[in-house]
């Protein structure tokens, strides 16, 4: 243990140098053992000192060194840096922090902010006698990315991450890709379709050759870490080989006896058990739905190309790290919320959406001509009782241009809105603006009066008491009601637990910082993206989509990653694997293992994070947290005693 | 309860209102207005009221009488909303509630219609003019009597009832008690606010249009006094002679202010004009001319040659006074009057 070593003490110009008395914390510390040189600086962090201080580590072999300044988020990198420079290993700088922990912190008490300083940087002297030379452990990673999901996100993230030559695979869950965006009609700005936006995205993606397109797969188990994931994908058949003659099978479904409620209109219609949702969708080839397929055979008597010989498919794959871009649900109110399922004219805003592409001429729903529209915002979010406190930041707009849409194709519509406040945000304001000065009403209500939807002989009233109108109660009788329904996380979300991905108090993904880390996980190696990680609109959720690709990207683009060597480290001969650490890591990191004399924990160093937390649980003590040892941490509360 | 009227919005247009439905609520007007009180807040309650077509609560409401449109609501609008242009078609449109005729509404909604009303007095005027068979002093007194006859009939045929029926809307109708001694007291303040517009000051910038105003007002009203009391074409009064050219003078010039603003548009107030805006404030400026005009042919004694110049005073003199005056702009006088007093009892 006799290292010679170095240390800084920083004034900050005055920010530390005010209220603690460097000079003495300076001599307080230059007679430790093992102090090689103790010197003050003006700034620690200046160009001047770190060249001083690299010629000092080069001259005088200096084995570790200490710098007393700011916070080490703010200069550990800066002087772990100046320590390479000084070829010495990194892990051999320690970092005290007076600067927050002492000068700012006690600026009333000069005397005793100087006191606790001394003691820091004696802490720190402590720690780095300890400090050993670490190589940051190196793993292969597969230049290839898994994205979950093949709706516009997913999509979008393929073509970027195929664009930077990865190899990409589209996991997708249905029979078609497109996600929510091919079941909307005209969007906002440009009133191109989904269906375009879907097509445009499809044809890209088929021309590229490093991109292979999974639909109705759904993963079933992943095991590895970042760099190195092995995925087991399970595809469903379609039933149909795969060239098909459309007038054929346009009457194999004609013959199709089984009727469902079509899941790609909101149930607002039916369709057969062999479908597919509509004409150019991709891919274009139909399916059969053999949960609802009776096996009649009508299908197969009309259509050579039905199949019912094809197998499910188990496929493994191999990538470096996995893209989610799994969507969301339209909430479901529940029965009786606004009269949902107890009046039969109350729909949601996707049902509605549909209903205005499927309609010509006259808006008309269970053969009623519509003209009143009630459209009651907010419904599943921003609850006051439920648990999605959030705001769907999509429907204000969405339900807006779906309002001016109905008005420009039919004649005679009314629409009156029921809000808690308009949030159309951004460019999205000039809808409220156009939809307004064409005559919509907007009525206000607080979120603990909220509108009440009641049936009288045969019609449906909607009252409010309208605090735009001094609370006055007002009513409109409206021939359909829309109840405007946030986003939810999809019902079945169990490919998230699959990742062991964590979930926000909103129930989406979770990301790491929802500001500085928008698309990392706690899980390394894998990016969220889209809806799955809280309502977003299509810009959004593209915008998202690119950020995660990259992100995704960085992680497989070497080939090799590299990874902080401060992790858990198992002492083989005390360990009696007694299981409580693997249960403590949060990250999976620790596995069982067995040689001829005896059971043992092993540390995953390519998913250990070093928090630690196996370390307290461990009843013989085997665990060692590199950097951060017992004998370390011991060490540094003696000097601050 | 009430139930939303879109219809109403409809309605209200065709008095001159629009874009009112851009408005979102905000307040700006309100906050922005010098004449709103916290007890009498306009005008973003009578533009929400107006959306939602409350046509029973604007009827019951004084608020469209108790702006004097400055324009500083439409100026703060963010969503150019025009909400002072909206007042003003508010006071359009209760014009022709108050007028038990209909003929206002009428009138204020189709612009052929009120052309075809001024032809039809004009051949009137011709009419009686060539059964008179031109003859000069007997078209003359009769033309006196005439005016003598319409206010008295416009007064009780059509004001008095009028009036009354406003009275029913803001106090009756909507059961608001007043006793008798208010109605007594608040005398004073219908009498200021008729002769002064005294509220007008309290828009801001405000000084020197209500001087105009005030002066004009004084005018018209000493004009109407001096011809038909004095009767000024057949006075030989030096002093009544010269107080009728001072006061025609008065009337004709000061229109001319008036518009020449409504054709330049710089202020708010002045930028939408109705055909009843423009008939109104052109009337009253060809009534001073031409009477003006009259008297200085009596004066120098040529009107016997120029008989034409009488005879369009007069048939400009009988379209104000049978349709401007009873179904026109010219109500706003007694309207606003009389606004101020129910106010005034009301509170």
């Amino acid at each position: 243990m006799n290292k010679k070593l170095g240390v800084y003490i920083c004034h900050c110009g005055g920010n530390i140098s005010d209220y603690v008395d460097v000079e003495k914390v300076r001599l307080s510390v230059e007679n430790e053992e093992g102090v090689f040189i103790a010197k003050t600086t003006m700034f620690a962090c200046g160009d001047s000192n770190q060249k001083e201080m690299v010629e000092d580590i080069k001259n005088n072999h200096l084995d570790g060194v200490v710098v007393a300044s700011c916070s080490p988020k703010l200069h550990l990198l800066t002087f772990r840096a100046v320590t390479e420079r000084g070829e010495l290993n990194k892990y051999n700088y320690i970092h005290a922090n007076i600067r927050e922990q002492a000068s700012w912190a006690h600026s009333d008490d000069k005397a005793r902010a100087t006191e606790k300083a001394i003691h820091i940087v004696k802490a720190a002297i402590a720690k780095v006698r300890y400090a050993e030379s670490l190589v940051p452990i190196k793993i292969k990673s597969i230049k290839s990315v898994a994205v979950i999901g093949g709706g516009v996100a997913g999509m979008k993230a393929a073509i970027e991450l195929s664009n930077l030559g990865c190899q990409v695979y589209i996991i997708e869950r249905e029979y078609f890709v497109g996600g929510r965006v091919s079941q909307w009609d005209a969007l906002f700005t440009t009133n191109e379709t989904g269906k375009e936006l879907v097509t445009r995205l499809y044809n890209d993606l088929v021309k590229r050759r490093n991109i292979t397109i999974y639909t109705s797969t759904e993963v079933i188990s992943c095991s590895g870490n970042i760099g190195d994931f092995k995925l087991k994908i399970k595809t469903t058949p379609r039933y149909i080989k795969e060239k098909c003659n459309l007038g054929e099978l346009q009457n194999a479904i004609d013959a199709c006896p089984v009727e469902v409620p079509d899941d790609f209109n909101f149930h607002i219609t039916s369709r057969k058990a062999i479908y597919h949702n509509f004409p150019g969708e991709y891919p274009q080839s139909p399916v059969i739905d053999i949960k609802n397929c009776t096996r009649c055979g009508a299908c197969e008597k009309i259509c050579e190309n039905v199949d019912f010989s094809q197998k499910e498919e188990i496929t493994d794959i191999n990538v470096g790290s996995v893209l989610m871009a799994t969507g969301f649900d339209p909430y479901t109110p529940a029965d009786g919320e606004f009269g949902y399922n107890s009046f039969d004219n109350v729909v949601t805003l996707p049902q509605f959406k549909r209903m205005i592409d499927l309609s010509d001429e006259k808006l008309t729903f269970k053969g009623r001509e519509i003209k009143n529209i009630a459209y009651i915002y907010c419904v599943g979010s921003r609850q006051v009782e439920g648990e999605n406190k959030y705001c769907s930041r999509y429907c204000c707009t969405s339900a807006i241009h779906a309002a001016i849409n109905a008005k420009k194709k039919f004649r005679n519509i009314y629409n009156f809105h029921f809000t808690r406040g308009i949030r159309t945000y951004g460019k999205q304001e000039v809808l409220y603006d156009e939809s307004s000065r064409m005559g919509d009403i907007y009525l206000q209500s607080y979120e603990n009066d909220p509108p009440v939807v009641t049936g009288m002989n045969d019609k449906t009233v909607v009252r409010i008491n309208d605090i735009l109108t001094g609370k006055r109660e007002m009513e409109v009788e409206a021939d359909l009601v829309v109840l405007i329904t946030g986003m939810v996380p999809r019902k079945d979300n169990s490919v998230g637990s699959l990742f062991k991905l964590p979930k926000g108090r909103d129930r989406f993904f979770n990301e790491i910082h929802m500001k500085l880390r928008p698309v990392e996980t706690v899980i390394d190696g894998i990016t969220i993206s889209g809806a799955c990680q809280g309502p977003k609109n299509i810009m959004e959720a593209v915008n998202s989509a690119l950020s995660a690709a990259t992100k995704s990207y960085s992680y497989v683009s070497k080939g090799e990653l590299e990874l902080e060597p401060i992790i858990a480290r198992i002492d083989k001969n005390l360990c009696t694997w007694c299981n409580a650490c693997s249960q403590a890591c949060p990250f999976d990191a620790v596995k069982m293992e067995e040689d001829k004399t005896k059971v043992f924990a092993v540390i995953n160093s390519s998913v250990c994070k070093g928090c630690g937390m196996c370390l307290p649980v461990c009843p013989t003590d085997a665990i060692n947290l590199i950097a951060y040892s017992n004998s370390e941490i011991e060490s540094m509360i003696d000097a601050l005693a | 309860m009430a139930i939303i009227n879109l219809r109403f919005g409809e309605e209200l247009k065709k008095y001159g209102a629009f874009d009112f439905n851009a408005c979102y609520n905000c307040g700006n007007c309100t906050a922005v207005c010098s004449l709103s009180t916290e007890d009498d807040s306009f005008p973003r309650e009578m533009v929400r009221f107006s959306v939602l077509g409350l046509e029973d609560d604007i009827k019951s409401s004084l608020k469209p009488w108790l702006c004097y449109y400055c324009g500083e609501c439409t100026m703060h609008c963010p969503r150019t909303a025009y909400p002072g242009e909206l007042m003003m078609s508010l006071r359009r449109w209760l014009t022709s509630v108050y007028d038990w005729t209909g003929l206002s509404g009428l009138l204020y909604k189709s612009l052929p219609l009120s052309i075809l009303a001024f032809v039809l007095t004009a051949l009137g005027v011709i009419i009686f003019s060539v059964y008179k068979k031109f003859d000069l002093a007997s078209i003359m007194h009769y033309g006196h009597y005439f005016e003598m006859f319409a206010i008295l009939t416009v007064l009780g045929v059509i004001f008095v009832p009028n009036l009354i029926r406003m009275w029913w809307f803001v106090i009756l109708k909507p059961k608001i008690k007043v006793p008798f001694k208010k109605y007594v007291r608040g005398l004073w303040e219908l009498i200021v606010h008729m002769f002064t517009q005294k509220r007008a000051l309290g828009c801001d910038d405000n000084q020197l249009r209500w001087f105009e105003h005030f002066i004009l007002v004084i005018g018209y009203l000493g004009l109407l006094f001096t011809t038909v009391v004095l009767d000024w074409f057949s006075s030989g009064s030096l002093f009544v002679t010269a107080l009728g050219y001072l006061l025609s003078i008065t009337v004709f010039a000061v229109t001319v202010i008036f518009v020449s603003e409504r054709v330049r548009k710089k202020k708010e107030l002045s930028k939408f004009s109705q055909p009843s805006d423009w008939l109104f404030v052109i009337w009253l400026f060809l009534m001073g001319l031409s009477a003006f005009v009259v008297r200085v042919f009596i004066d120098t004694g040529i009107l016997e040659n120029n008989i034409w110049i009488y005879l369009l005073h007069l048939t400009i003199l009988v379209q104000w006074a049978l349709i401007i005056v009873p179904f026109g702009k010219w109500t706003h006088f007694l309207y606003r009057s009389f606004a101020m007093y129910f106010a005034k009892i009301k509170g």
